[in-house]
């Protein structure tokens, strides 16, 4: 498929989705009286798309940066350092976490960026069991810390919960989403100029550093670009897996490896199943609503499986 | 013609606390083409990428005029182009998507074709032969000199898995490019080939063991020092 229609096909589909996903509620589908239902459900959409499009692109990024297919932020423990940053604050001082807009996406940043930090600094090198065994690790520690401040902060426990289980869509509003949704745009864009790098990049280092390319400081721009999509996906939507392994397997698919395609493709693909999910989520159990990560859980795990049958 | 592109005096290479390279010293005028050979573990590969400017280093050394391991990779790659001895890719890119990555798909598609893989464009990386793919990424390294006057060719192992056309093929590019003032330097096992270059370089265990023009410095006496071999079992 060339990359036009590819796009179009998603520009299309992403738009009969955000119709569908502003009629569906509890009551079934409807846009309300003068379509007031469509102003309370307008957040919750957004923050769907932006999330996706940062977790779509953010894996294309992973992916690209550590030469490996298997790379994604739910899986290597970056979206658990978020939970874990904005845990931190909430257990440290839940008073000041909602007084400043950007507390909480700086905590997800900070807490997303450290876990960037070590799964470089002990996971990189090529091998798919060393990153993805660290990324284990990062995860099973940050989920750990998540639960023990969880279960000692009363007023906080639930929200963690939903945070861990990937169920903060629900709460969208223009207040909360805002930062998160602009922050997700701006990792997005910056992160498209890194394509030709990235190219060079699967290469290996030398090849790459033998066609002009900044290997650390690319490294850098896009380990910090990710772990900023993570963040501000994670304060949308919590902790969700596979979208971001997903979406740019599905890109690659459908256009072929090049980045340049590849980036952009995944956040369009990252935005529509993560809009889907949460729309199927809410739309074929209006009584009972399964969250985003869930549905997105049921299509990912399979294919999850089915990648790393063919994984180095 | 241009003097000293490629210079080297005592240079060394420390990987781990292991001293790979040990005052190697080497020049390469432009025009001239320099093959570099050795046993397995002599240091080649080693030698190519610290004159690539990818391993850091100490003595001296200029190439295309910098310091490569001072001046920044962007300038480095603008005067100089390095092929490793087995290019790898992550992903399945379609050959003709290289030519795009590096820069250049017009200047890419012709060294395709002057390889001989100019109906291989269409096909995946994964599609190729071993041959064909180390073809493909030494078209890359060609298409990245755009400009060979004043510039350095650093190709390790350049001929390696290709057939005996395309090894040919290989051989008339670096012949080309050394013609258009380029300084080539080659790391090859490939005496017959290292033959045919203006100047060789003998490494072993890291250092210099012999340099020169190719019929004086390629003797039996060297030969058999360094490979252990007599000289008509290496011809």
């Amino acid at each position: 498929m060339t990359a036009t229609k590819a796009f179009l096909a998603g520009t299309f589909l992403l738009a009969v989705l955000v119709a569908l996903s502003l009629s569906v509620g509890p009551q079934g589908f409807g846009w309300g009286d003068g379509g007031t239902l469509i102003m309370l459900r307008s957040p919750r959409v957004l923050a769907a798309l932006a999330a996706g499009l940062a977790l779509g692109i953010g894996g294309a990024a992973q992916q690209g940066v550590f030469r490996n297919p298997l790379a994604d932020p739910g899986l290597t423990g970056v979206f658990g350092g978020a939970l874990f940053g904005i845990a931190l604050l909430l257990g440290l001082s839940p008073e000041s976490a909602w007084q400043r807009a950007w507390f909480i996406p700086a905590a997800a940043f900070g807490g997303a960026l450290g876990t960037s930090a070590l799964l470089v600094l002990c996971g990189s090198g090529g091998s798919t069991a060393r990153l993805l065994l660290t990324g284990l690790g990062l995860n099973a520690f940050t989920a750990a810390g998540t639960l023990v401040i969880a279960s000692r902060s009363g007023e906080s426990r639930e929200l963690l919960t939903n945070g861990a289980y990937g169920d903060w869509l629900g709460m969208a509003t223009i207040e909360l989403t805002w930062l998160p949704v602009l922050l997700c745009a701006t990792a997005a864009i910056l992160l498209i100029p890194t394509a030709r790098s990235l190219d060079l990049l699967s290469f290996g280092e030398d090849a790459a550093r033998g066609f002009g390319c900044e290997v650390g400081t690319v490294r850098r721009k896009a380990i910090l670009l990710t772990a900023l999509a993570a963040a501000a996906a994670t304060c949308l939507v919590g902790q969700v897996a596979f979208i971001g392994l997903l979406a740019p397997h599905l890109a690659r698919a459908l256009v072929g490896p090049r980045h340049a395609k590849v980036l952009p493709l995944s956040a369009l693909l990252g935005a529509i199943l993560l809009l889907g999910a949460d729309t199927a989520g809410r739309g074929l159990w209006p009584q009972a609503p399964l969250s985003a990560a869930a549905v997105s859980a049921v299509i990912g795990a399979p294919l999850f499986i089915w990648i790393a049958r063919g994984a180095p | 013609m241009s003097e000293g592109l490629i210079e080297a005096l005592g240079l060394g290479v420390e990987i781990d606390r292991r001293r790979i390279i040990d005052g190697v010293s080497l020049s390469a005028a432009g025009g001239q083409t320099v093959a570099v050979v050795g046993p397995n573990g002599a240091g080649k590969t080693t030698l190519l990428r610290a004159l690539a400017g990818l391993l850091p280093h100490d003595g001296e050394l200029k190439v295309a005029g910098h310091d490569p391991s001072i001046v920044d990779v962007a300038t480095c790659a603008q005067n100089r182009a390095y092929c490793a001895q087995k290019p790898v890719s992550a992903w399945d890119y379609r050959v003709s998507d290289l030519g795009e990555i590096v820069g250049d798909p017009v200047g890419y598609d012709a060294w395709l074709e002057k390889l001989r893989l100019g109906d291989c464009a269409g096909r995946r990386l994964s599609e190729l032969s071993g041959g064909e793919q180390k073809g493909a990424h030494l078209a890359m390294a060609f298409a990245s000199l755009a400009e060979p006057f004043g510039g350095a060719l650093l190709l390790d192992e350049p001929a390696s898995a290709l057939d005996l056309s395309r090894q040919e093929a290989v051989r008339q590019a670096i012949v080309a490019f050394a013609q258009a003032g380029a300084a080539c330097v080659i790391a090859t096992h490939d005496l017959s080939f290292a033959r045919r270059c203006d100047l060789i370089l003998v490494l072993s265990e890291g250092r210099l063991i012999a340099a020169g023009e190719p019929a004086s410095t390629l003797t039996p006496k060297v030969i058999s020092e360094v490979w252990g071999a007599s000289a008509s079992t290496v011809s």
